[in-house]
C-alpha cells in the first residue's frame, strides 16, 4: 500500500466527494430535474434509481457538462464548481461510463483511451498505460484491437479503462449492465467494489433494475419525475419499498413486478396465470407452427451475425427470444421487417415460404412487427396519428389514387379507442405523443391487419410502468386470440413473465430452448454465455 | 517526333493536369474524414483561380497571386464551415449555393475586367531532368508542384498520426461519442474545412497562375467534383484518392494530345472521355465500407 492510498483510507468516509444542491433543469414545459439535492461520498457506491424519464440521465449530463443546469450548485467538497463542458468535468475528476458507450468503433483500443487528452500522441506509452490499468483492475484487453471487433463486455472494459486511467474521484456508470451477460456484470461489480473499497473513489450507479441496486450499492437515491423522492442506506430498505418509491404507488401487478426486476429470477417462476393464453397448452403438440424460421444465416461484412438460426412459434403461443443486446436480435428484427435479406435459410408463415426479397411480402403473408427502434422503423414521427395508423392498409382508405380523409379518420378513431391511444387529435404528429402512446400506435396498426404472427422486438423499451403493463396485456390478448407471438427481449423478467418457451440467443445462434418451468437464472445464464445447457 | 517524345509530352501534361486535383484531393480527403461532405470544393478552386489571376495582375507577382488564391480558398472554407457547422445549415445546400455563387460571380467579373498574364517560375532539377522519358515531365515544373511533395505526406501524417487527426477521425465517425469524450466536434470540422479550403485554393490558383497564366470562365470545369468522386471511390484512403486524380489527369492529357497525334474524334465526346473514364475506373475499385460513418451528418449536441 502506498502512502497515497493510506492517506485516502484515513479520510473519514463521510467526506462528501460531490454535493448537488437545488439542481433544476427544464426543457420547455418538461421539468427534467426539479430542485435535486444529492450527496455522494468517497468510498461508497451510490445507487441512482428511477424509471425511464425520471431524470437520472439529465442529472448526470449536468454533472458532466453536457447539459447546462438552469439553477443550483455543484460542489466538490466544500467548493462550488462550474461544469460548463466535458473537459471541465474531467479536470474535476468526474468520469462516466455511458449507457451507449462513448467509444469510436473505427479506432483502436489505445486510440479510444487517449481520445480527449491533449499533447503529442505516443502510441507506445498509450499501449503501456492501457496494459497497466488493465492489469491493475483485472480487465484484460488487447490495446491494439479495433473496437468494432470487440464484444459488448470487452467494450465495457475499454470504457472502464478509459475512465480509470484518468484517475477520477467520482465514477458514474449509466445502466452499465444492460448489454452485459451475468458473468460480465459480476466482473464489473467486482471492479467497482475494488475501486470503492481499496481506492476510496465514489461511484454513482444509475439503474432501473432493483436487484442490481440492492445487491451492489451502499446507499440509494430514488428519482421520480425529476425529483428526489427517497433516500436511504441500501441495507435499511427493501426492494418493494424502492419499487413503490420509484413508481409512486404500490406495485402489486405481476407485469409491473417483472418490469421492475422483482420476479424471483433465481427460483422457479410462478406458473403462468390461467386464462392469459400464455400456457403451453395453447401450443398443443401437432399444431403446425405459424412462424417457422429455418437455418437463417446472415453474413454482414464477412461476419456471421446470425448463424443457422431455427425456431418455430405455434399459433397462440408466446415464445421469448432472450439474450444480451448485440447478439443478433436486431438483425433478426430487421430480417423480419424485410430490411435485411438472409444469406441463406427461409422464413415460413403458416407453412408457406415467404419470398423475402419482395417488398411487403412478409406483411402480406400475415406478419406484424413491433420494431425495436420505433422512431426509425416503427412510426413516421412527423406524420399524423391517423396516417401512421393506416400506413400499412392504404388500400382500405383510398380509391382511384386518392385518400379518403373521412375513412382514414374513421378507422383511426376506432383504433385509438380500442387501443387507448391518448392523443389530442387524429391529426397530431406522432412525434408529440408519449413513448407509450407511440408504441400503442404501432401495436394498433400491426394488430388491426389481423396478423397470424406478431414479432415484438423490445416492445417495452423506454416505456413507463403503466405502458409496460398495458403492452403485456395486449400481447397476452393477442396470443389468446390465436396469434403466434415472438417476443425478442433483453429483459429476463419480461421473457419470464410472458413467454411459455424461452429460446436463448448468443452470438447469432440459438443456444437452447427451455420451457419457462425449466428455465432458471443459472441455466439461462449459461446459455446466454454461449454454453449449451 | 518519336514515340518516346509523344509519351513524354502526354506524361508531362498529365502531371500538370493532375497537380491541381492532387492539392484539392488532400484537402477534401481530410475534410471528409472529419465528416464534412464538402461540395464547395469547386467554388474553392474556381474562386481561387480567379483571385490569383486578378491579384497577380494587380501586383505583378504570380506568387502573390498564388497566396491570394489560398486566402480565397480559406475564406470559402470559413464561410462553409460556419454555415454548416455553427448555424447548422445543410452542408449540401451550402455547397451548391457557394458553387453557383462563385461561378456566377467570376463569370461576371471576367467580362468586365481584363488581366495581364502572369505565371509562376519554372524550376528544373539538374541531373534528374535528364532521365529519359520521365525526367522532363517530373523535374521541369512550375515550383508550386514541388509543394505536393510536402503536402501529401503532411496530410497523411496529420490524419493518421497527429492528435488533431485522431480527433478529426473520431468526429467523422461518431460525433456524439466524440463530444462525450470532450472533443469540440463542430470546431474540429470547421478546422478541417479551413485546411481543405487552403489546399483547394492552392490547387485552383496553381491551375490559373501556374499552368495557364490567365483566367477563363468556369475554368475548373467540374474538377472539384472529380476530386470529390476520387475521394469517395478511393474509399477514403489518400493513396487511392491520389491515384484517381492521376488517372483523370492522364486521361485529360490524352484528350489534348490525341488531335496532335493525328487522331480525329468528335471533340465534344473527347471532352467527356476523361470524366467517363475516371468514373468507370473508380467504380471498379469502389468499396463503401470504409466511409466515415457520420459523413454529411450535422452534429447537434443532445440529438441522438
Amino acid at each position: 500500500m502506498t502512502d497515497d492510498e493510506r492517506a485516502r483510507e484515513l479520510t473519514p468516509p463521510s467526506a462528501p466527494a460531490l454535493r448537488l444542491r437545488g439542481i433544476s433543469k427544464r426543457y420547455g414545459p418538461v421539468v427534467a430535474s426539479d430542485n435535486v439535492d444529492l450527496d455522494v461520498h468517497h468510498g461508497e457506491i451510490h445507487g441512482l434509481l428511477g424509471e425511464n424519464g425520471a431524470g437520472k440521465s439529465t442529472l448526470m449530463k449536468i454533472l458532466l457538462g453536457l447539459v447546462q443546469r438552469d439553477s443550483g450548485t455543484i460542489m466538490r467538497g466544500e467548493t462550488p464548481v462550474d461544469v460548463h463542458n466535458p473537459q471541465a468535468a474531467v479536470a474535476l475528476g468526474i468520469g462516466m461510463v455511458h449507457q451507449h458507450f462513448s467509444l469510436i468503433d473505427a479506432l483502436t483500443v489505445w486510440e479510444n483511451v487517449i481520445l480527449g487528452d491533449t499533447g503529442k500522441i505516443d502510441r507506445a506509452a498509450a499501449c503501456r498505460q492501457v496494459e497497466e490499468v488493465s492489469r491493475r483492475y483485472g480487465l484484460p484487453i488487447d490495446p491494439t484491437a479495433r473496437v468494432d471487433r470487440l464484444s459488448a463486455g470487452e467494450r465495457q472494459r475499454v470504457e472502464l479503462i478509459k475512465c480509470l486511467r484518468r484517475d477520477p474521484s467520482v465514477l458514474i456508470l449509466d445502466e452499465p449492465t444492460s448489454v452485459l451477460t451475468q458473468a460480465e456484470s459480476a466482473e464489473l461489480f467486482t471492479v467497482l467494489r475494488h475501486v470503492v473499497r481499496a481506492e476510496n473513489r465514489a461511484v454513482i450507479l444509475i439503474s432501473h433494475k432493483l436487484a442490481e441496486i440492492t445487491a451492489a450499492t451502499d446507499r440509494v437515491t430514488v428519482l421520480r419525475k425529476g425529483k428526489v423522492v427517497f433516500h436511504s442506506e441500501t441495507s435499511a430498505t427493501t426492494p418493494p419499498e424502492l419499487a413503490r418509491q420509484m413508481v409512486g404507488r404500490d406495485v402489486s401487478l405481476r407485469a409491473e413486478g417483472a418490469a421492475l426486476g422483482m420476479l424471483p429470477v433465481d427460483g422457479a417462476p410462478a406458473p403462468a396465470d390461467p386464462g392469459t393464453g400464455t400456457g403451453t397448452d395453447a401450443a398443443a403438440p401437432g399444431t403446425a407452427p405459424a412462424l417457422r424460421l429455418r437455418d437463417l444465416t446472415v453474413t454482414i461484412d464477412g461476419v456471421a451475425v446470425l448463424s443457422d438460426l431455427s425456431l418455430d412459434v405455434a399459433p397462440g403461443e408466446i415464445v421469448g427470444l432472450y439474450g444480451v443486446e448485440g447478439n443478433g436480435q436486431s438483425t433478426l428484427g430487421d430480417l423480419l421487417s424485410g430490411l435485411v435479406l438472409p444469406t441463406s435459410g427461409t422464413v415460413e408463415l403458416a407453412g408457406r415460404p415467404v419470398e423475402l426479397d419482395r417488398p411487403g411480402a412478409l406483411h402480406r403473408a400475415g406478419l406484424g412487427i413491433i420494431p425495436e427502434d420505433r422512431h426509425s422503423s416503427g412510426v413516421v414521427l412527423d406524420m399524423s396519428v391517423a396516417e401512421n395508423l393506416v400506413m400499412k392498409s392504404i388500400g382500405d382508405v383510398s380509391g382511384r389514387g386518392f385518400i379518403s380523409r373521412r375513412r382514414m379518420h374513421a378507422i383511426a378513431r376506432r383504433l385509438a379507442a380500442e387501443f387507448n391511444i391518448v392523443t389530442p387529435s387524429m391529426d397530431t404528429p406522432v412525434r408529440s405523443l408519449s413513448g407509450g402512446n407511440q408504441q400503442r400506435v404501432v401495436l394498433a396498426r400491426e394488430l388491426s391487419a389481423g396478423p397470424g404472427v406478431l414479432i415484438a422486438a423490445q416492445p417495452t423499451h423506454g416505456l413507463d410502468v403503466g405502458a409496460i403493463e398495458d403492452m403485456y396485456q395486449r400481447l397476452r390478448d393477442a396470443a389468446s386470440g390465436g396469434v403466434a407471438v415472438l417476443l425478442i427481449s433483453t429483459e429476463l423478467e419480461e421473457v419470464m413473465a410472458l413467454a411459455s418457451r424461452i429460446a436463448v440467443i448468443s452470438s447469432g445462434r440459438i443456444t437452447g430452448v427451455l420451457s419457462t418451468g425449466e428455465a432458471t437464472a443459472e441455466r439461462l445464464g449459461m446459455l446466454v454465455g454461449g454454453v449449451a445447457a | 517526333m518519336s514515340a518516346a517524345d509523344d509519351i513524354s509530352t502526354i506524361l508531362s501534361s498529365g502531371i500538370r493536369l493532375t497537380v491541381p486535383l492532387a492539392f484539392a484531393a488532400c484537402g477534401e480527403y481530410l475534410a471528409e474524414r472529419a465528416g464534412t461532405m464538402n461540395i464547395s470544393l469547386e467554388a474553392m478552386m474556381l474562386g481561387a483561380a480567379f483571385g490569383s489571376v486578378a491579384t497577380a495582375s494587380a501586383t505583378g507577382s504570380a506568387t502573390t497571386g498564388l497566396v491570394a488564391g489560398v486566402l480565397i480558398g480559406l475564406l470559402i472554407g470559413f464561410v462553409h464551415g460556419n454555415l454548416a457547422h455553427r448555424l447548422e445549415v445543410n452542408t449540401f445546400v451550402v455547397g451548391l449555393v457557394l458553387n453557383a455563387l462563385v461561378l456566377g460571380l467570376t463569370s461576371f467579373l471576367i467580362t468586365i475586367s481584363s488581366f495581364d498574364s502572369h505565371q509562376v517560375s519554372q524550376v528544373s532539377v539538374p541531373w534528374l531532368r535528364d532521365i529519359p522519358l520521365i525526367g522532363h515531365p517530373l523535374f521541369v515544373e512550375r515550383w508550386p508542384v514541388y509543394l505536393l511533395i510536402l503536402v501529401i505526406p503532411l496530410t497523411w501524417w496529420l490524419v493518421e498520426r497527429s492528435r488533431w487527426g485522431l480527433e478529426l477521425r473520431a468526429v467523422g465517425e461518431q460525433p456524439q461519442a466524440a463530444d462525450v469524450t470532450g472533443i469540440h466536434v463542430n470546431l474540429r470540422r470547421r478546422q478541417a474545412l479551413l485546411w481543405c479550403g487552403a489546399l483547394a485554393g492552392l490547387g485552383g490558383a496553381y491551375l490559373a497562375v501556374g499552368e495557364v497564366g490567365s483566367f477563363n470562365q468556369n475554368m475548373t470545369a467540374g474538377r472539384g467534383y472529380i476530386v470529390i468522386a476520387a475521394v469517395i471511390f478511393g474509399a477514403w484512403r489518400l493513396g487511392r484518392t491520389l491515384l484517381g486524380c492521376v488517372l483523370f489527369g492522364l486521361a485529360d492529357a490524352m484528350r489534348l494530345a490525341l488531335p496532335a497525334l493525328g487522331l480525329t474524334l468528335n471533340s465534344q465526346l473527347l471532352v467527356v472521355a476523361p470524366y467517363l473514364l475516371a468514373l468507370l475506373a473508380m467504380l471498379v475499385f469502389a468499396t463503401r465500407n470504409r466511409e466515415p460513418k457520420a459523413l454529411g451528418q450535422p452534429f447537434v449536441r443532445g440529438s441522438t
